[in-house]
């Protein structure tokens, strides 16, 4: 993380351009763009204002924004929520129709299900998600008016309102996803379906359908939810250009107007969430994978 | 007896009925309730008026916040906070006698404390503040509602400065005005207009709800000023970046008014059934600024090549969607609406579309096509577009462009520092007064150097007879055309849209206003 | 009685048999001529400003239409490839020769192994997109910069790869043999695990083409990638966004020529991977 923490803020202190200046407007006199400089400690030397960046993320305190009149860690905590939702709907998205395809896919193999589902994945993965948007808005918010063309609610204030406006950024950004695991689903379930133990619970009698559906599957999860894991932080980089095209007030956004306003601290601060994020989930699926290993689970 | 009854209970179901009518009042009375929302570019940089020029800026705090002096219709000072004033004969002293009985929004009634102490505020940090109070010797109160203003000379820019709408002298209350210092963005906002901030969430909405213990002046709306009643309960401004998002969300509803949208869009808001487009005029007149400090572009001669190569009128009708309701082909550097600067010279090398000239001045100008610096920014997708098509025509004369196109944050830091650029693209929206022109001064990017503009621009500032101002003004244009510190093109209209539920919306300023403007439902 | 195929020919054969190289081989071909051919296929000059023409409809004349500018999309699309295959090959070959030097010396040195791996978990925990719009951001437009940006991205995928196969390697007899004999490790690593790493690395090569590829143009949609004006399916898709409701082949075109090739990569990386590393296979 120290890693992260380092590349973070020599990169955004690369960035050319004065927030200052943009924060003025075009008119400001160099006089007066020094004195909002000092009063934002921008005209200390690089190593060490990084120096007070370590101490500042130790203590918790992602600094302040220079645009937004307020500590980075509270902009965070706003715009997490639109984020976090959008990836939950995409990541449902994405398994809900990723996983029962593979599955079936392979239940059937060879059949004419299993070729079109094998076509049909192979385009999901190659279809660019920010073109998709563009196709999915015009289509159905445009010409056919039967959902909204860009926006949020919130879930907790305006329940339906919130799904409708999901709807099409999420199966944009699952889409992309929903291919690739529905191809990986279907090829662990081949795998676990050529096990020993399904030909035995076969041979033992029990119906297809349960030897299918349960102890395949079951032995099947384990790569699948690893996959689910690398997924979603594929997502969280999907995720920014949803939010653009969508105009969702999640952190994808903040932190692309933040590269563009040069509101160093943000884009630092919400860099420095998404890496921890990623790191936390890998650990989650870790624990996971652990978890439902199937020389524990099968008995 | 029985018809008698009926009769008198006819008459007074007339009556009734009669008196109904009038309380109904017209068709379209307005109708106090609802909330606006308003679709705009983005995050304003600050809501300090003082702080900076941004017109997002600008649009927002003239709901909240409002001078001394506002502008009228014909882009005049009218007294807003002002009550009246009076010049001494000399000249030099401005008294202005404040309005009583204005309420700022956290109870406090405004006086002449805040007013010195607002004003002195905009002095040190606001261009126009600063221009003013070069001439100003003092400020100070008289007593509870008398403001006196000491000039060290005669000033022609007094009211004007005060009545200005961007980066305008808004009246704070004292303690704030005193609390942050001048570079210092203000972060409560405290003012006397109709509407109050309830809550500013960064990227997701700006509400304002009304005032209502806002004092309106008596007189009818008169373009910025008069009175001013907020009759919706709530203005909720949404930043939408996506100019093609900003576009649906009206024509679906989600939003009852967009703001600076392309112009591509006219003929579908036109035909929609819930929305109606609203051309705005002026919007923006575009230039392409020259640096004159530093570079292949201090040349007189290579800048007159450029002006004299341009083809304007196929850049502006291409800028603005095809269609020719939303340019306007002008010589002159104060748009038509601003009457009163309005000039209509003949002769000016503008448009000339001469190609030889072009390639004559070129090699009287000595270019052996070194690649000039050409910057400009994709945000402001006009600014973007007379650029592309500039280079077109340019290369075509044989001038050598580099076009660099960053974002706009890089470009207003850039065109700072002269050894970066040779020439950059913007857009100049509609100054008021000539003094004003910051274009034609040394400290704006560009750092127009030359003695003659530079004299006439001084001239202007002190002149106080209107007539003798617009010869020198005429006298300026001229000088313009023939030094070419900026190459001026044509005049662009601005798109916007709004639902047809948004009534009493007044189509003639150049920049929105919601009050006076209500919901039908 | 006929000859025994050399290890060489056993290889075409192998790849040849298998669908997903053959075809993605073929598309990956067609967009490179398109893209080495571009002026002699194009039928307009892309960069060509005609404001007169401006959001024309498909037809005889403009295959594809025309954008706001009255440039054809057709022949947009074409030297647009350009840009894509320059920036997908590029990149590749960088995160392939990088990934080959950080993946080799992680692999093989145990002292080097951690922090290398440290700097790289680093890296990898950027949702890369995030870091390359940083990267370009900071260093300005220009194809040069986009290539650089997405090398750094994709580099330490690479690297783990090289890595994890070098690990597997060191430890077969053969190796041990070689070093207990005395050899020195560079000509080890020259002669028998560098060869090896050929397979991994081509599949792997394929995809990172792939995203590439889609990343340049999520930057040139952006606006954060090549220059605006310089043809490219990024940046005629984000020229076609604003007008998508009065001309929607601006942004259509590109989009389907990004989907074709992408396409192609990934039949290829599969394919590939099917016939070079059968453990990893999908079926």
């Amino acid at each position: 993380m120290a890693v992260v923490v380092t590349v973070v803020f020599l990169l955004i202190h690369l960035i050319p351009g004065d927030p200052v200046s943009v924060m003025l407007g075009p008119d400001a006199s160099p006089a007066q763009i020094e004195a909002t400089r000092r009063s934002l400690g921008l005209d200390r030397p690089v190593h060490q204002q990084l120096l007070g960046f370590y101490g500042r993320v130790l203590r918790g305190d992602l600094g302040q924004s220079y645009f937004l009149d307020r500590p980075v860690v509270t902009a965070i905590v706003e715009r997490a929520e639109p984020t976090l939702m959008l990836m939950a709907c995409a990541l449902l998205v994405a398994v809900v129709i990723g996983v029962p395809s593979g599955i079936v896919a392979a239940a059937h193999r060879g059949s004419i299900w299993d070729r079109v589902l094998m076509i049909g994945s192979l385009l999901g993965v190659c279809v660019p998600g920010f073109w998709l948007s563009l196709n999915f808005i015009y289509l159905f918010a445009v010409r056919l008016g039967w959902l909204p063309a860009a926006g949020y609610a919130s879930l907790f204030t305006d329940p339906v309102s919130a799904l409708r406006y999901m709807v099409l950024p999420a199966v944009s950004l699952g889409f992309n996803q929903s291919a690739l695991i529905a191809r990986i689903s279907r090829s662990c379930m081949l795998e676990a379906l050529q096990q020993d133990y399904v030909r035995t619970a076969r041979a033992k009698g029990l119906p297809d359908r349960a030897v299918t559906y349960v102890h395949a599957f079951r032995n099947a999860l384990v790569p699948v939810v690893t996959v689910i894991g690398v997924t979603t932080a594929v997502l969280i980089g999907g995720a920014v250009v949803t939010e653009i095209v969508f105009n969702i007030p999640g952190l994808g956004r903040l932190v692309i107007s933040a590269i563009l306003r040069r509101d160093y601290p943000v884009v630092q601060g919400v860099v420095l969430v998404t890496a921890a994020t990623y790191v936390f989930i890998n650990l989650v699926v870790d624990v996971l994978y652990a978890f439902i290993d199937p020389r524990i689970r099968y008995d | 007896m029985a018809r008698r009854t009926i009769s008198l209970r006819l008459l007074t179901a007339l009556a009734m009925s009669a008196l109904l009518m009038f309380a109904a009042g017209p068709a379209d009375a307005q109708k106090k309730g609802g909330v606006l929302r308003v679709g705009n570019l983005g995050e304003p940089p600050a809501l300090d008026a003082h702080w900076t020029t941004a017109s997002i800026t600008e649009t927002l705090t003239n709901h909240i916040y409002e001078g001394l002096y506002s502008l009228d219709r014909d882009k005049k000072p009218i007294p807003m906070l002002a009550e009246s004033h009076t010049v001494s004969k000399d000249g030099l002293t401005y008294t202005f006698k404040l309005r009583q009985g204005v309420k700022f929004h956290n109870g406090k009634e405004m006086s002449s404390e805040d007013v010195v102490a607002s004003l002195n505020r905009w002095g040190k940090q606001s261009n126009y503040g600063k221009s003013l109070f070069a001439q100003v010797a003092e400020l100070r109160a008289v007593d509870r509602y008398t403001v006196e203003m000491k000039l060290k000379e005669k000033s022609a820019i007094v009211l004007i400065s005060l009545a200005v709408p961007n980066n305008f002298g808004a009246i704070y209350p004292k303690e704030i005005a005193e609390k942050f210092a001048p570079e210092v963005k203000v972060t409560e906002y405290v003012g006397t207009g109709p509407f109050k901030l309830a809550e500013w969430k960064p990227d997701q909405y700006i509400r304002m709800v009304r005032f209502d213990d806002y004092k309106s002046r008596n007189e009818k709306p008169n373009g910025y000023g008069g009175g001013k009643t907020a009759w919706v309960d709530e203005i909720r401004w949404v930043p939408v970046p996506e100019v093609a998002t900003r576009v649906a969300q009206v024509e679906t509803g989600e939003l009852d008014f967009a703001d600076d949208l392309n112009l591509d869009a006219y003929d579908r808001l036109k035909a929609s059934a819930g929305a109606r487009p609203i051309v705005s005029k002026p919007y923006y007149w575009l230039v392409a600024v020259m640096n004159k400090k530093e570079g292949l572009m201090t040349n007189q001669k290579l800048r007159q090549a450029w002006q004299a190569a341009i083809d304007i009128e196929p850049i502006m009708k291409n800028v603005a969607g095809g269609k020719q309701e939303f340019y306007r082909m002008d010589s002159s550097l104060a748009p038509v609406e601003i009457t009163a600067w309005h000039t209509k010279l003949a002769g000016l090398p503008w448009n000339e579309r001469n190609r030889d000239k072009a390639k004559r001045l070129l090699q009287e100008a000595g270019y052996k096509k070194e690649p000039i610096r050409f910057m400009t920014t994709q945000e402001y997708k006009w600014m973007y577009d007379f650029a592309l098509l500039s280079k077109q025509q340019l290369e075509d004369v044989g001038f050598n462009i580099d076009l660099q196109v960053v974002d706009w944050a890089t470009l207003v830091k850039r065109r700072n520092n002269p050894k970066e650029y040779d020439v950059f693209t913007t857009g100049m929206g509609a100054f008021y007064d000539p003094s004003h022109h910051i274009y034609l001064t040394n400290s704006w990017p560009g750092w127009t150097n030359d003695e003659g503009i530079l004299k006439v621009q001084a001239e202007l500032a002190r002149e106080t007879d209107p007539k003798k101002r617009m010869a020198l003004w005429e006298q300026q244009t001229r000088q313009f055309y023939e030094k070419v510190p900026v190459i001026r093109y044509g005049d662009l209209f601005g798109l916007r849209a709004a639902r047809n539920t948004v009534k009493g919306f007044d189509e003639s300023n150049e920049r929105i206003r919601f009050y006076n403007v209500w919901l039908e439902k | 009685m006929t000859e025994p195929l050399t290890e060489r020919q056993r290889w075409v054969r192998r790849l040849g048999r298998n669908g997903g190289v053959v075809t993605g081989a073929a598309l990956l071909l067609l967009l490179v001529a398109a893209a080495l051919l571009a002026d002699a296929v194009s039928t307009h000059n892309p960069t060509r400003l005609t404001p007169a023409n401006r959001l024309q409809p498909p037809s005889a004349e403009h295959y594809l239409g025309t954008d706001e500018f009255g440039r054809d999309v057709y022949s947009l699309v074409v030297h647009g490839s350009r840009v894509s295959l320059l920036v997908g090959l590029t990149t590749m070959l960088l995160t392939s020769a990088g990934g080959i030097v950080i993946g080799l010396a992680a692999g093989y040195s145990r002292r080097l192994d951690v922090p290398v791996m440290r700097c790289m978990d680093g890296l990898m925990a950027f949702p890369a997109i995030l870091l390359a719009i940083a990267l370009m951001a900071a260093r300005g437009p220009g194809v040069w910069n986009v290539i650089l940006a997405l090398s750094v991205v994709y580099m330490p995928r690479t690297a783990m790869i090289i890595r994890s196969t070098v690990l597997s390697l060191r430890e077969l007899d053969y190796i041990q043999a070689a070093r207990a004999l005395g050899r020195r490790d560079s000509a080890i690593a020259l002669r028998h695990i560098l060869p090896n790493c050929l397979g991994p690395l081509l599949v792997q090569g394929s995809f990172v083409f792939a995203y590439a590829i889609l990343a340049e143009a999520i930057l040139g949609f952006l606006g954060v990638g090549v220059p605006p004006y310089v043809p490219s399916w990024g940046n005629v898709i984000a020229s076609g966004k604003n007008v998508i409701r009065e001309a929607f082949w601006v942004s259509l075109f590109p989009g389907l020529a990004l989907t074709v090739a992408g396409l192609s990569l990934n039949l290829l990386g599969d394919g590939l991977r099917d016939v070079l590393d059968p453990r990893l296979r999908v079926r």
